[in-house]
């Protein structure tokens, strides 16, 4: 097996080669069916990993509660300038309209 | 015909909205605790509308184009993530030091990690982010996130072999 290539299955995994290099990498795999079991390899250890690694979920009352912190928020820091009355009452209506 | 729009409070709500699980899932690999890590969130999603308020509702978004929502939900999604790593890693040291956080009793190994190694693990395997766009919000050289993404990788496994000898 060339190593050159076989250096390369972790990086390209780990998305970290290049975006020539990653074509280059492809195309080897292509006429290289042994690297291709060993990309297999590496990536049932990467699932395996993954098991390993926290996935919590929010319930949906606090994904919604948190939805509407974040919407408050919005609304609060983005609030624009009125730069006369009618930005004012424009502004009024799409909070109105918005609750 | 489309229409171009600039974005409303509103539509960006609705660009936001799609991302709190991830962001969640996101902040509680660095704090382990439902309220903190919701609070997490919220302290840098705040930061990130803070920082950026001045352009973020300025943009001209098609909102018929799918594929133009998605792109800018991903600048915004790194963008937030950006701030919460930063407000993270200070925050799950500081609890740490001050042992008000216990670590939980699932998920040992990966908690057993340092903070900035399980971010990285987090930002790559389930955020499904390339190296070049951690090393953005991370604010780590390139080098450095590749050891780390190594180092985590290869304590967890460690960790996995342990367990599968120790069980027979």
């Amino acid at each position: 097996m060339d190593n050159f290539y076989t250096k390369k299955i972790t990086p390209y995994l780990d998305g970290s080669l290049s975006s020539e290099e990653q074509n280059e990498f492809e195309a080897f795999v292509r006429t290289h069916p042994e690297v291709e079991i060993e990309i297999k390899k590496k990536q049932e250890e990467m699932s395996l990993l993954k098991d390993l690694m926290p996935a919590p979920q929010l319930t949906s009352q606090s994904l919604e509660s948190l939805n509407n912190e974040l919407r408050v928020s919005i609304f609060n820091l983005l609030k624009p300038e009125p730069k006369n009355a009618l930005d004012r009452i424009k502004h009024g209506l799409e909070d109105w309209f918005s609750r | 015909m489309t229409t171009i729009i600039f974005m409303k409070r509103k539509e960006f709500y609705l660009i936001i909205e799609p991302l709190t699980e991830r962001l969640y899932r996101f902040a509680y690999s660095l704090i382990p605790e439902d309220l903190q890590a919701e609070q997490l969130i919220i302290d840098g999603f705040n930061a990130f509308l803070i920082k950026q308020k001045k352009n973020l509702l300025r943009r001209e978004v098609d909102f018929k184009e799918k594929r133009d929502l998605q792109v800018l939900r991903k600048i915004y999604f790194k963008a937030i993530l950006r701030h919460i790593s930063e407000i993270g890693l200070r925050r799950s040291t500081q609890l740490q030091d001050h042992t008000r956080l216990n670590k939980p009793s699932e998920f040992k190994a990966f908690y057993n990690l340092e903070p900035k190694l399980r971010m990285i693990l987090s930002l790559r395997f389930d955020a499904q982010l390339t190296v070049e766009e951690i090393e953005e919000i991370s604010q780590m050289a390139k080098y450095e996130v590749i050891e780390k993404l190594h180092n985590g990788r290869f304590l967890l496994m460690n960790e996995l072999n342990k367990g599968v000898i120790a069980h027979g």
